[in-house]
């Protein structure tokens, strides 16, 4: 049995592959989630609301609607349902730290709430940032190609969406693909950027930690590190999922570890995603 | 050179900071918040020189339109045409506000007035024939994604 199967199995599950439906986001900056469903419709895309988010739609469509006028006004965003949670749970206000930006999905999705310093480090990622941020016609976001661990900036608002191993759902052959040591770099590499988002944090701020990955190592660990090292405690999240693990691998982590959320695919029928939100004391 | 090219447009100046060779529309209350070290993105960006030429924006285009008359209005039967870069004929065109003499230039707008891009005129709106060369559209997203499908899904 593969070593990631045999793993998920003593988390209790026993994931399978689904069927992942195509998301829209609707920029609320130039459109209503009202006026372009009508507006879609009327080119026979169906369009069905999802209960779980505020401005989001299953979409199904004859035609690419990449190619359609409205994408390229910018009215929408593709956006799978999971990732859009973690803005939704961050609820930022005046203004908001976005430490891994590229591509733009959640930044963009920020700044329809706030504005924006997006961060990221990777030049071959940063032209998708730019279109993104170009092609949504947006007005309040400042962009920088750096190490995010170079920032010195303090924030009421942060969203660490974490560089990760990712999860079979995203990769052909993800479980061949991929190794325990693989797992424990991420994992590494996460508790770094942690540490320095939770030091740009002001006192009483949020931060909203996720990932798209599925292993404890980048997620419930990571979690009990900063909460064993920093002065933050988790905040109780209200969204789709199961509670986080409080035991695993013959490990007993913090009882608060149980208000985080995974989004297990074959349950959710999204990507699999973690989230968890900090508050600093 | 963004002066000279919002003229075409409007008489109303454009409040706009430099940075480089890129123009952004000024933003005071984001320009508090930056971080010492240099942005490659600030705000609403309209365009840049290169090569001693001014090359625009879609956020430059989005802003005239919002302060500017100088627009042709097409069609839905003329919006697939023009966001694939093709002269817009008489047909295409609901109507035209401000000049409509022959090489003067327009931002072409959906029934919706949503900004498609923007053109020079090059015949007549009054005969049947070509009408209106784009100069730049907003198909250019798609152009600049390597393929469609790496604008598929975010996650």
């Amino acid at each position: 049995m593969n070593i990631f199967v045999e793993r998920y199995k003593q988390m209790g599950e026993h994931p399978d592959f689904v069927k992942l439906r195509k998301v829209i986001r609707v920029n609320t900056r130039k459109i209503t989630a009202e006026a372009l469903k009508e507006r879609l419709e009327k080119k026979e895309v169906i369009m069905e609301r999802i209960p779980f988010l505020d401005n989001a739609f299953w979409v199904k469509a004859k035609f690419n609607l990449v190619s359609s006028p409205e994408y390229l006004l910018g009215l929408f965003y593709f956006q799978e349902a999971a990732a859009q949670i973690a803005v939704e749970v961050l609820k930022p206000k005046g203004l908001a730290l976005d430490c891994c930006a590229a591509p733009g999905g959640k930044t963009t999705q920020m700044a329809e709430r706030c504005d924006v310093i997006a961060i990221e480090n990777r030049a071959d990622r940063f032209p998708a940032l730019e279109n993104n941020i170009e092609r949504l016609g947006l007005r309040n976001i400042i962009a920088y190609q750096m190490d995010f661990r170079e920032v010195q900036k303090k924030f009421d608002y942060i969203l660490l969406d974490a560089p990760c191993s990712g999860n079979y759902m995203l990769e052909e052959n993800w479980m061949q693909r991929n190794s325990l040591k693989r797992i424990e770099e991420r994992s590494n590499l996460q508790k770094e950027l942690i540490a320095h988002a939770v030091s740009l944090l002001n006192k009483d701020g949020v931060l909203v930690y996720s990932t798209c990955s599925l292993e404890p190592e980048e997620d419930e660990f990571v979690m009990q590190f900063a909460l064993e090292n920093f002065p933050v405690k988790l905040e109780k999240i209200e969204c789709i999922g199961d509670k986080g693990l409080t035991e695993i691998f013959g490990k007993k982590l913090d009882p608060s570890m149980k208000h985080c959320r995974r989004l297990w695919p074959h349950k959710t029928n999204t990507i699999g995603f973690f989230l968890a939100r900090l508050r600093k004391c | 050179m963004l002066r000279d090219f919002v003229a075409k447009f409007t008489q109303k100046p454009i409040p706009f900071v430099k940075q480089g060779n890129k123009f952004y529309l000024e933003n005071k209350s984001l320009e508090k918040e930056k971080l010492k070290q240099k942005e490659k993105v600030f705000g609403l960006y309209l365009g840049e020189e290169k090569e001693g030429a001014f090359h625009p924006a879609f956020g430059l285009l989005d802003w005239l339109s919002e302060n500017s008359t100088e627009k042709v209005f097409v069609k839905d039967i003329g919006e697939m045409d023009f966001l694939y870069g093709k002269t817009l004929r008489a047909r295409h065109i609901d109507h035209v506000d401000g000049e409509t003499k022959i090489g003067f230039l327009k931002l072409v707008q959906n029934m919706n007035d949503e900004n498609l891009g923007y053109g020079k005129i090059t015949g007549d709106f009054s005969t049947t024939g070509q009408v209106l060369k784009p100069r730049m559209d907003r198909g250019l997203f798609l152009k600049r994604e390597k393929k469609k499908e790496s604008a598929g899904q975010d996650f």
